[in-house]
């Protein structure tokens, strides 16, 4: 009955429009203020929780991740990583576009962030991709969603979300989003190809040894970071938030000092531009952790496990609804929110059907994924739309037909738990 | 006079915020530094004299700060998203009055929390509670909550006169916002 009434309150604050994080904080106080025994300590506790949720070493991952990206985006590393990639690639069959995805899953290894990927790869092949002779649609609809690897390869700033809000291990997480993400960027560039052939997209001469090596040196000081990060979690030499502040400083090093894309006097913009995405996320993980303490007080991720307990329901019907209640979510929810809400109340129910937290985290993101280039919020689509210079109704058009092929992915992730959990298993 | 004022207000806000970040950033990169310098004996003859037990505690705070001033700066440049199918969906009209409950929704929220905040601030300074590590009083470092939140108050009120009088809105891009600083 709470349940009922909490969402319904919630539901009813979305729908004027109110950010995300200001909904969930009011559904909260509205809860409090007129169904519950109200009084002037839950107030303090509220007030409270405010400033100690967030007093985790491990959720300060997410702005340093944000402020590396950043750097990254700005700092004419996409160029160098997009040479590389056209060096190794190019000569194929829809050769430019499976660069293009080549370089998608380069800077995922470095960025945690799928509009940044967008971003920062999609402004220089878009263009070049359309100049080639491609039909546009078909040029955005591989740059939005190959963007979209930036939060399954890590480090992924979704799966830190997720990690924070479920008490699981980043650094395990991490680990299990990268065979699902080549495998990904595999199944990508197999369907470019196809479709390159079919329907004779242009390719390019063969790139010279030479080339492939001088473009990789060029490339190599953006490429280590991904060895500074991975390298420095599964060595014991940092943690992942250690990681993420040194990608940072990293980042910051490469951009303005050894590829020179920014100058010392544009570091305060990144900075700010960095601390505003940033603040966004943290306000809305503050307000969802005040929810959740509010579901928790409430005790109903426990009703809500034991009622699903009760329908009987085997382990893969239940994964059927998941992904149909994350698919559904996606539609009006950007991620990180989504996340957050959803996690802390599955996993209890996961756990329980003998699913593995890790497998699930996988899942959502690959869910989180398809929301990205799926109207009507999904941030790939509105960065695509810009880089292109076209309506958000086309790019989403463009994004149909790779809507289907991650759908088909999604559900190989969902029921061969194989592809997660065989690398965290064998590290762990 | 009030102009003066705002303007003032746009400049700290970003300047604290960015520092907030360079700070933080610096301080858990010296400090794993630092660690990592235990392996180096010359070097760590003189940086075993440094303490950065420290540094995590600071690295948080630095970022609750940021968190809440960055917050309210995100209402000024439009990065809180909202759900808007049905804002969009319904005739001007009627998104008027949607986006104006919205909007004062949030200077609600945001109000209600800076005077609970100011309570809860009130109540720490009464106990004497030092930070575990920093020994700093905690009431200081609580103050983010009742001082970024009626920053963010203010600045919703402020874009709801603006939204009033001219029907306009702060939009954030993300790429936008990129290729701004590009």
């Amino acid at each position: 009955m709470n349940a009922m009434l909490i969402l319904l309150i919630l539901l009813v604050l979305l729908l004027t429009g109110t950010p995300i994080s200001i909904a969930l904080g009011m559904t909260v106080l509205t809860f409090l203020a007129l169904f519950s025994s109200f009084s002037i300590d839950t107030v303090d506790i509220v007030s409270q929780r405010l400033f100690t949720g967030l007093e985790s070493f491990a959720i300060m991952a997410v702005p340093f991740f944000v402020l590396s990206g950043t750097f990254l985006t700005e700092g004419g590393i996409a160029k160098r990583i997009i040479r590389f990639a056209l060096a190794l690639t190019g000569s194929m069959h829809g050769g430019l576009a499976i660069a293009a995805i080549l370089a998608c899953a380069f800077f995922a290894t470095i960025s945690g962030s799928s509009p940044a990927t967008v971003v920062a790869i999609g402004s220089i092949m878009l263009p070049a991709m359309v100049k080639q002779g491609y039909p546009k649609r078909f040029a955005v609809g591989v740059i939005t969603t190959s963007g979209s690897l930036g939060i399954l390869i890590p480090p992924s700033i979704v799966m830190i979300i997720y990690a924070v809000s479920t008490s699981e291990s980043a650094g395990k997480l991490f680990i299990a989003g990268i065979v699902p993400g080549i495998l990904l960027a595999g199944l990508l560039m197999l369907v470019t190809y196809i479709t390159a052939r079919t329907k004779k997209f242009p390719t390019m001469p063969r790139a010279s040894r030479q080339e492939v090596w001088a473009s990789f040196k060029d490339a190599f000081w953006g490429l280590m970071l991904v060895v500074i990060v991975m390298g420095g979690i599964y060595g014991g030499i940092f943690t992942p938030t250690e990681a993420a502040a040194v990608s940072a400083v990293y980042a910051f090093i490469a951009a303005v000092f050894i590829y020179r894309g920014l100058t010392l006097a544009q570091v305060p913009k990144v900075l700010l531009s960095a601390a505003n995405t940033s603040a966004m996320l943290l306000y809305i993980i503050t307000n969802a952790i005040l929810f959740s303490f509010l579901l928790t007080s409430e005790q109903i991720p426990q009703v809500l496990s034991q009622w699903v307990v009760d329908q009987h329901l085997s382990p893969w019907m239940f994964l059927v609804a998941v992904n149909v209640a994350l698919l559904a979510a996606g539609q009006f929810m950007e991620p990180s929110s989504i996340i957050l809400i959803l996690a802390p109340l599955l996993v209890p129910i996961a756990k329980t059907m003998g699913i593995d937290p890790i497998h699930l985290g996988v899942i959502m993101t690959v869910n989180m994924e398809i929301g990205m280039i799926h109207p009507p919020v999904g941030l790939n689509l509105f960065v695509a739309s810009h880089i292109a210079r076209m309506g958000l109704t086309e790019v989403s058009i463009a994004c149909l037909p790779w809507v289907v092929v991650l759908l088909a992915y999604l559900v190989l992730i969902t029921y061969v738990p194989a592809v997660s959990l065989w690398l965290p298993n064998l590290l762990y | 006079m009030l102009c003066t004022f705002n303007r003032f207000l746009d400049r700290i806000e970003e300047w604290l915020i960015a520092s907030f970040m360079a700070t933080a950033t610096l301080i858990i990169f010296i400090a794993v530094l630092h660690r990592q310098s235990a392996a180096i004996p010359w070097l760590w003859q003189y940086a075993s004299q440094l303490n950065f037990s420290w540094a995590q505690e600071l690295c948080i705070y630095l970022f609750i700060w940021m968190a809440k001033f960055g917050a309210a700066y995100g209402v000024r440049t439009g990065i809180h998203i909202g759900v808007d199918v049905l804002v969009n969906y319904v005739r001007p009209s009627r998104r008027r009055v949607l986006v104006s409950i919205a909007l004062s929704l949030g200077a609600f929220f945001t109000g209600t929390i800076a005077v609970m905040g100011v309570r809860w601030v009130w109540f720490v300074y009464g106990t004497g509670q030092t930070s575990p590590d920093l020994e700093w009083p905690m009431w200081v470092i609580y103050l983010c909550i009742p001082l970024g939140s009626s920053l963010m108050c203010y600045r919703f009120l402020q874009v709801l006169t603006r939204f009033l009088r001219s029907g306009e809105l702060p939009v954030h891009s993300l790429a936008a916002a990129e290729e701004g600083t590009a």
